[in-house]
């Protein structure tokens, strides 16, 4: 995965927590993702189909959850309700969705978000795609980005055409 | 006077709201899509600002906007969404919004614009 394309994304981060939490994040060195250690975190996930294709997911910690949609709505959590899920996927979708208007040429659409939680949980990739985590920091609790993201060069119609042609 | 925030996330509402509360609004009712929207403006002439999202089920804000339009040419309308392409700022604006503002936003930015188009639909 060429490691420029995730910038638009990870420029969204940055706008989404200075601009409307008054928060700056603080963001750590990408490495590979480690999809398969088991975590108790909230995960909001998201997909991009287009001309980029990938899953976009934030993992937060409860506390971090709580104390993010805490400073969203002016409100103290103290415990994961469905304010809080629907929180997470709210920051996921308006996450993709800055990060959508910043990938210049690109014709992307969103999918729905969904948030994974549990006592345990395990993100699994089935294919050989490349996940990168980047892990940040802020006054409201760490978290990390995980994404993939394949940029074709063509639109999905043109790539689609050439394939029933031969 | 009242104000109608339109968004199909509550937690985005809700922080919409607090913003709203900060700008001195206490009268504030909440839809959750464009159809819903449509509704609230034509049953409550006393809506005197709206604030609404573009993407949203049932209905899209852009839609709710021209149909609010065929009816309510002076309300304000002010879009609050994630659509940063020039193409959909120009539709809106076409369609009647009076401002359009991109998420993430800044609340101080928000309130500015709230009081302009309160204070220009007041003269």
């Amino acid at each position: 995965m060429d490691a420029i394309t995730i910038d638009p994304i990870i420029e969204a981060i940055k706008e989404f927590f200075e601009s409307m939490l008054g928060c700056p994040v603080q963001k750590g060195n990408p490495g590979p993702a480690f999809l398969s250690a088991p975590c108790s975190d909230i995960i909001g996930v998201i997909g991009l189909s287009g001309t980029a294709q990938g899953i976009v997911a934030l993992r937060l910690p409860e506390p971090t959850a709580l104390a993010i949609i805490g400073r969203m709505v002016g409100s103290t959590f103290n415990e994961v309700d469905s304010e809080i899920i629907d929180g997470v996927g709210e920051l996921v979708n308006i996450t993709a969705g800055i990060a959508k208007g910043k990938f210049k040429g690109h014709s992307i659409s969103i999918s729905l978000p969904i948030v994974v939680r549990g006592d345990i949980c395990r993100l699994t990739n089935i294919q050989d795609d490349v996940w990168v985590e980047v892990p940040y920091d802020s006054s409201l609790g760490k978290f990390s980005l995980i994404v993939t993201l394949k940029m074709t060069s063509r639109k999905p119609q043109e790539a689609a055409h050439e394939g029933i042609s031969r | 006077m009242k104000a109608l925030v339109v968004d199909d996330s509550q937690i985005m509402r809700r922080f919409i709201v607090n913003v709203l509360k900060k700008a001195g609004l206490n009268d504030i009712c909440e839809a959750a899509n464009g159809q819903e929207a449509v509704d609230f403006v034509t049953k409550d002439a006393s809506i005197g600002l709206v604030l609404m999202e573009w993407n949203m089920p049932v209905m899209t804000g852009v839609e709710a906007l021209k149909q609010i339009r065929t009816t309510n040419k002076k309300l304000p309308i002010v879009m609050i969404t994630t659509e940063s392409e020039e193409t959909k700022v120009v539709e809106a604006l076409k369609a009647g919004a009076n401002d359009y503002i991109l998420k993430p936003f800044n609340p101080e930015e928000v309130l500015e614009k709230i009081q302009k188009h309160l204070g220009a639909a007041s003269k």
